[in-house]
């Protein structure tokens, strides 16, 4: 047989190509002129989705815009890449969803086969009851607890984004302490109405934001309790917290600092003359990587750990793994 | 991973390749990758796309990038013109991966003038990369065009994107042996351009430039190379270089720059406090002007062995001589009788320098580039920390540079060979390590290696060129 290149003809594909789309050529010339500035963005984003980068399928104006205000192209190729991450994540959640509820019926219609009467002395109402336990607790918290006050003053410190994120450890630090045997009374100090945080919340909580179990006030803790009974936690406090003081009023400042702002906390407490304090990290842990600040839930569970047990064991296991090797063996 | 084909495939082929293919979704972008890790022939991706285009009736934008890629790899210029224009009838825009292609493949072909033609139309969309401007500017300057790739590298100026090295040179050797007063001055630009952006030449460019100074007609440049002394004087032709000191304005420039955007920054608490600061500066106010300003802790970790006080000793015995005035910047710790920090050697100090002890927690680099800054241009430091956090602060890249030259002029650091029994200093620079001119010399340092040094060594070699 003849060999196969010679019966190939190697340039059908650009045939091919030519071919079929004259009539989609003329229209768009006459529209080519009239892109605005934001549909040109757009056909661009598309053609980057086309050549396989990481752009989310689909975009919405305001998002459009805040693409076109980045400063830099590398600034650019990372919101396109949180986006498009942010996209994929939505569509998986989407997809586990659907496939549950799918199993969800199936298993229904197969106990609606069997028609098994179940019999059982409790009505189901768990998470109602749990709620309202908790709710309880927290409310006992407010009059008897002790203050844990967090620092809502960092907002131009911080980037939107940033201020997203540290809203979004309160909200599941906030859980976490609602959840826990002896709540900490929680105090959202120096909050401005009309702030980004305070947008921030109500978007988190909507309506359950006015009802929550919580002192927020847009006055300075310094006002709110004698100065020598506060403690400001920050990394960068010469100071190591050897005990948790139960009579003491713990600080925590609302900031997520992706970009290295050493210091801004330990500022804030040297301006207003507090006690600062770090927590023992080195003495308990071997460090490995990662900066020593925290996230906010971590520190939350950290110190209600700390509230109940004392144990620094316990309570820095909530430190994450990869950030450390193990614990010091003490001889 | 698959390995391409030597020859085209027919379509059956194809596809049997395909189905043997773990993920089959994915084959043709594979493969394509492959064949331009491996060089393959072009008409091995002309037969996998004919036959994608006969099965689906289209070729992904992708698909089509990487057959580009693989074209420009082998100069394939008619291939590349070819998926230019299938591109252009397919797409109302393409981006950047495809220009970037395009520019790049054209622009090293003899139809480069239409690179130039894409890059307008990259304008319009966005800004060019520095790249794009790399191609052209080589295409043109290639072509003897050297207006051209002129224009070109100012209009990539203006739009902040900094030239590579590669581009520079390749002026250099373009213009090699040209005439035109208008030509040598656009050249001499470059060399001023590396002059305020405190660039380096590596060897390879430096050599181009001292063949390009030797080849004007009628100049009559003769270039050596050669090593400054430390008194900064050329041995080839005697001429003393600039010494590193700041203009008034430049210091008294950088001296403001220095307290608002180092020390106070975004907020006075960071560093110090304002009253350690006012503290500090009354201190400095009622006391200078000191020669040498000495960061203590710093000086005191020389040598890990020894007590750290004894090290401070030895610095501030061996700087005090011809009874200069020092000033020792320590943190109040130091105060402590301790193992490292004897009480009665600290004292015995304290007769031979004067001595400021900022709180623990106070960042003392701050105060000493304030002391030095404050007491003139004559005063030295003492460290041996690069000062990079500090300089990062500043806000713009010409105070940065200021700051780098008066810090190469003032900076006392110790000399790392003598490790020995005493400890030693190197001096400042008493010349500027930067490309300069007189009009009928340039002097110009470069770097031995083509890879980039740290930022803070200076090269020790230099081009002279001279007009005889």
């Amino acid at each position: 047989s003849c060999s196969p290149s010679e019966k190939l003809d190697l340039d059908a594909w650009k045939k091919v190509m030519k071919s079929g789309v004259q009539e989609e050529v003329s229209e768009t010339v006459s529209e080519h002129k009239e892109l605005s500035s934001l549909a040109a963005a757009r056909e661009i984003l598309e053609m980057w989705r086309l050549a396989g980068r990481s752009v989310p399928e689909n975009i919405s104006e305001e998002q459009l815009k805040t693409f076109m205000e980045c400063p830099s192209k590398s600034a650019k190729k990372k919101y396109l890449k949180y986006l498009h991450l942010k996209e994929l994540y939505k569509r998986n959640d989407k997809r586990k969803m659907d496939e549950k509820r799918e199993r969800r019926l199936e298993t229904q219609e197969q106990a609606s086969k069997t028609d098994e009467t179940r019999r059982n002395s409790f009505v189901c109402l768990w998470a109602n009851c749990m709620d309202r336990a908790y709710s309880w607790r927290v409310a006992q918290s407010m009059i008897f607890g002790q203050p844990l006050v967090f620092d809502m003053s960092y907002e131009k410190d911080m980037s939107a984004r940033e201020v997203a994120n540290t809203v979004r450890q309160l909200v599941l630090s906030e859980g976490c302490n609602r959840r826990s045997v002896d709540p900490f009374h929680i105090h959202f100090c120096n909050l401005k109405d009309d702030s980004l945080y305070h947008k921030e919340f109500i978007k988190h909580y909507r309506e359950a934001w006015g009802k929550l179990l919580i002192t927020v006030t847009d006055q300075c803790y310094t006002d709110v309790f004698p100065k020598d009974k506060l403690i400001y936690l920050t990394a960068d406090s010469p100071k190591v917290m050897k005990t948790f003081d139960h009579n003491k009023i713990y600080i925590v400042g609302s900031m997520v600092d992706r970009s290295i702002k050493t210091g801004v906390s330990l500022a804030r407490a040297k301006r207003l003359g507090l006690e600062t304090a770090a927590l023992p990290l080195e003495k308990y842990l071997l460090w490995n990587t990662g900066a020593k600040n925290l996230t906010l839930d971590q520190m939350m569970h950290i110190l209600l750990t700390l509230k109940d047990t004392g144990d620094w064991k316990k309570a820095l296991e909530f430190v994450p793994k990869r950030k450390y090797y193990g614990f010091v063996t003490k001889p | 991973n698959v390995q391409p084909p030597e020859k085209p495939l027919q379509a059956e082929e194809w596809n049997r390749l395909r189905q043997s293919f773990q993920s089959p979704a994915i084959f043709e972008e594979v493969m394509f990758n492959s064949m331009v890790r491996c060089n393959s022939p072009i008409d091995v991706a002309k037969s996998l796309l004919t036959h994608v285009a006969k099965s689906n009736g289209d070729i992904a934008y992708n698909l089509l990038v990487k057959y580009l890629a693989l074209c420009v790899q082998q100069g394939q210029t008619k291939e590349i013109r070819d998926v230019h224009d299938i591109m252009k009838i397919r797409f109302k825009v393409l981006e950047s991966g495809a220009y970037n292609l395009l520019i790049r493949g054209l622009s090293n072909s003899d139809q480069w003038r239409m690179a130039l033609t894409l890059l307008e139309e990259v304008k319009k969309i966005m800004i060019p990369s520095r790249t794009n401007y790399e191609s052209c500017i080589k295409a043109a300057s290639r072509h003897q065009e050297m207006n051209l790739a002129f224009e070109l590298y100012h209009e990539m100026l203006a739009k902040d994107l900094v030239p590579t090295l590669d581009v520079l040179q390749a002026f250099f050797d373009f213009s090699r042996g040209m005439k035109g007063a208008e030509l040598q001055k656009e050249l001499f630009g470059i060399l001023l351009y590396l002059r305020e952006n405190q660039i380096y030449p590596h060897k390879t460019f430096m050599r181009s430039i001292k063949l390009w100074f030797e080849s004007i007609p009628g100049g009559n440049w003769r270039g050596h190379l050669t090593n400054i002394k430390d008194s900064g004087q050329c041995p080839v032709c005697n001429h003393q270089l600039e010494d590193s000191d700041l203009t008034e304005e430049e210091y008294s420039n950088l001296r403001e720059r220095i307290i608002r955007d180092v020390i106070h920054g975004t907020d006075t608490f960071r560093k110090t406090s304002p009253q350690e600061f006012e503290a500090f500066q009354t201190f400095v106010e009622n006391r200078f002007p000191y020669d040498i300003v000495i960061d203590g802790l710093n000086v005191s970790h020389i040598k890990p062995r020894k007590m750290q006080c004894e090290n401070l000793f030895d610095a501030v015995n061996c700087l005090a001589k011809q009874n200069a005035r020092l000033l020792v910047l320590g943190r109040k710790h130091m105060l402590i009788n301790s193992s490292n920090w004897r009480r009665e050697i600290m004292k015995e100090m304290q007769n031979k320098a004067d001595f400021f002890f900022a709180e623990n927690i106070s960042e003392d680099d701050a105060f000493l580039l304030y002391a030095t800054l404050r007491s003139g241009k004559h005063c030295k430091f003492v460290t041996r920390d690069f000062l990079r956090d500090h300089k990062a602060c500043l806000s713009d890249s010409l105070t940065r540079h200021l700051f780098r030259k008066w810090q190469r002029g003032h900076q006392i650091v110790f000399s790392p060979s003598v490790e020995g029994k005493h400890i030693n200093f190197l001096p400042a620079f008493r010349y500027d390590c930067v490309v300069q001119t007189t009009g009928d010399t340039w002097h110009i340092p470069y770097k031995d290696t083509f890879e980039e040094k740290y930022s803070y060594r200076v090269p020790r070699k230099w081009l002279c060129i001279q007009q005889k």
